[in-house]
C-alpha cells in the first residue's frame, strides 16, 4: 500500500486482523516524528492504550510534543530507550519505564509484557519509532529477536487485543533485516 | 555582507522549542549558506552558538564570520582541524582544539561540557555530516550523532547540521534526517 495514512483506513486494518495486526509503516524522513505523532493520535481518538517505545527521542522531548499537539499521553506509557541507549539519566515518571543502559533485550521484552496488565482498555497497540535506531546499538541478530519476540507477543496474547507498529524511514527499508521483518508483518503500509 | 537572496528566516519559522534541522546545500553554497544561516541565528535570533568544526580550523572561521560580520565572542569554537593538521594554535577563551575528526568519544565530551557550560539559549552548529563521514565509520557516526541529539533533546538545545547534498550516504543521510524537525534543502 502506498497512500497518505490520514486518507486510508488505517484503524480499518487494524479491525480487519481483529486488532491483532502486525504493520510495518514506510515513513519519509521529512516529518517523519510528525507523522509519528499522528499516527498515535489517530490511535488514541480510537480507544487504543499503547505503549510508545522510543528510540529516537528521550521521552521528555517525546511527552513535550505530546503535549504541544493537544495529544493524550493519559492513554500512553513510555519506554525512554534513546535515553537508555545514549546513557543519559531517565525521567522519573509514572508514565516512562525505566530500562537500564545496556539496554538488554531481555529486559525490553520484560518492560513490555509487564505494561500490557496495565492498560484499562482492551484495544493496545506497541509502537515502535524506528526499528532502524535500536540496530545501530545491536547486532541485527538481538533486533531481529526483539521484534520476533514482538510478533510472537501479538499473535499469541488472548486477553488484550495488541496490535504491533514498526516504523522505519523509507530510504532504509531495503536493509536485509528490514526485509527481513517486513515477511513476518501483516501489511506494509507505505506513506 | 550577508547574500540578500538567501531567505533562511523562513526556514526556521515555526520550530518547535529545542529544535534540530538538517540543513542540505551543494559543496558550492555550503560556506555561504552556512554563514548565512549562523547570521540569522547569532546576530538576529540572539543564540550563543556552539561550532564543531571538521571542515575549517579555527582561525580560518573566525576571519569568515568577522567578516560577515557574526560577533565571533558569541560562539564557542571546537576546532577538530589544526590539531591533526599541525596548524599553528592560537589559544583564546571560546576554542577548544580537539585531537581529530575521527576521536568522537572526545568530540562528545567536548560537546557535552560545552552544552553544560554555556548558559542562554544556545545551538550546536556541526560543519558537516558529509566530512565526519570521510574520517568516520557510518555506523559508529550514526551512533555519534543519535547520543549527541539526545542529550541535545533532554537539555531542550537546538541544533544545526550541515550535509552537502548526494555526497552524504544515503543510508546514513537517512539515519540522521529522521531524528530531525525539519530537513532544509538549499542547493
Amino acid at each position: 500500500m502506498d497512500l497518505e495514512l490520514s486518507n486510508i483506513p488505517f484503524i480499518e486494518i487494524l479491525r480487519q486482523y481483529n486488532n491483532r495486526a502486525v504493520i510495518m509503516i514506510e515513513r519519509s524522513t521529512e516529518g517523519y516524528f510528525e507523522h509519528n505523532m499522528e499516527t498515535i493520535r489517530l490511535l488514541l481518538e480510537n480507544d487504543f492504550e499503547g505503549i510508545y517505545i522510543s528510540f529516537q527521542r528521550p521521552f521528555i522531548n517525546v511527552y513535550t510534543m505530546f503535549e504541544q499537539k493537544n495529544i493524550d499521553t493519559s492513554k500512553l506509557l513510555f519506554i525512554d530507550a534513546a535515553a537508555a541507549l545514549s546513557g543519559e539519566i531517565q525521567v522519573d515518571d509514572d508514565r516512562c519505564i525505566h530500562i537500564s543502559e545496556d539496554i538488554e533485550i531481555d529486559e525490553l521484552v520484560r518492560a513490555i509484557y509487564t505494561s500490557i496488565p496495565r492498560f484499562q482498555s482492551k484495544k493496545n497497540f506497541i509502537f515502535i519509532d524506528s526499528l532502524t535506531t535500536i540496530a545501530l546499538y545491536k547486532p541485527l541478530s538481538e533486533t531481529m529477536r526483539f521484534s520476533e519476540f514482538l510478533v510472537g507477543l501479538v499473535r499469541k496474547e488472548e486477553k488484550n487485543q495488541i496490535s504491533l507498529i514498526f516504523n522505519v524511514a523509507k530510504d532504509l527499508s531495503q536493509k536485509k533485516f528490514i526485509q527481513d521483518v517486513a515477511f513476518r508483518v501483516d501489511e506494509v503500509v507505505s506513506i | 555582507m550577508i547574500t540578500e537572496n538567501i531567505d533562511i528566516k523562513k526556514e526556521f519559522d515555526n520550530l518547535p522549542d529545542g529544535w534540530i534541522v538538517l540543513l542540505e546545500t551543494s559543496a558550492e553554497k555550503s560556506l555561504e549558506i552556512s554563514l548565512v544561516a549562523l547570521h540569522h541565528l547569532i546576530t538576529e535570533k540572539n543564540y550563543i552558538g556552539i561550532v564543531l568544526s571538521a571542515s575549517r580550523p579555527y582561525k580560518n572561521l573566525v576571519q569568515l564570520y568577522q567578516h560577515k560580520g557574526i560577533d565571533t565572542n558569541r560562539i564557542l569554537f571546537l576546532d577538530c582541524i589544526s590539531k591533526s593538521q599541525s596548524l599553528e594554535i592560537e589559544q583564546t577563551g571560546n576554542v577548544l582544539y580537539l585531537d581529530s575528526v575521527s576521536d568522537l568519544t572526545n568530540i562528545s565530551l567536548a560537546l557535552k561540557g560545552s552544552m553544560e557550560k554555556i548558559q542562554g539559549d544556545k545551538f550546536v552548529y556541526i560543519d558537516s555530516i558529509t566530512t565526519m563521514l570521510i574520517h568516520n565509520t557510518p555506523e559508529m557516526f550514526a551512533r555519534f550523532i543519535h547520543g549527541i541529539l539526545t542529550k541535545m533533546r533532554i537539555q531542550g538545545i537546538s541544533g544545526l547540521l550541515i550535509s552537502l547534498e548526494d555526497e552524504t550516504d544515503k543510508e546514513i543521510r537517512a539515519e540522521v534526517a529522521q531524528l530531525c524537525d525539519r530537513i532544509v534543502k538549499l542547493a
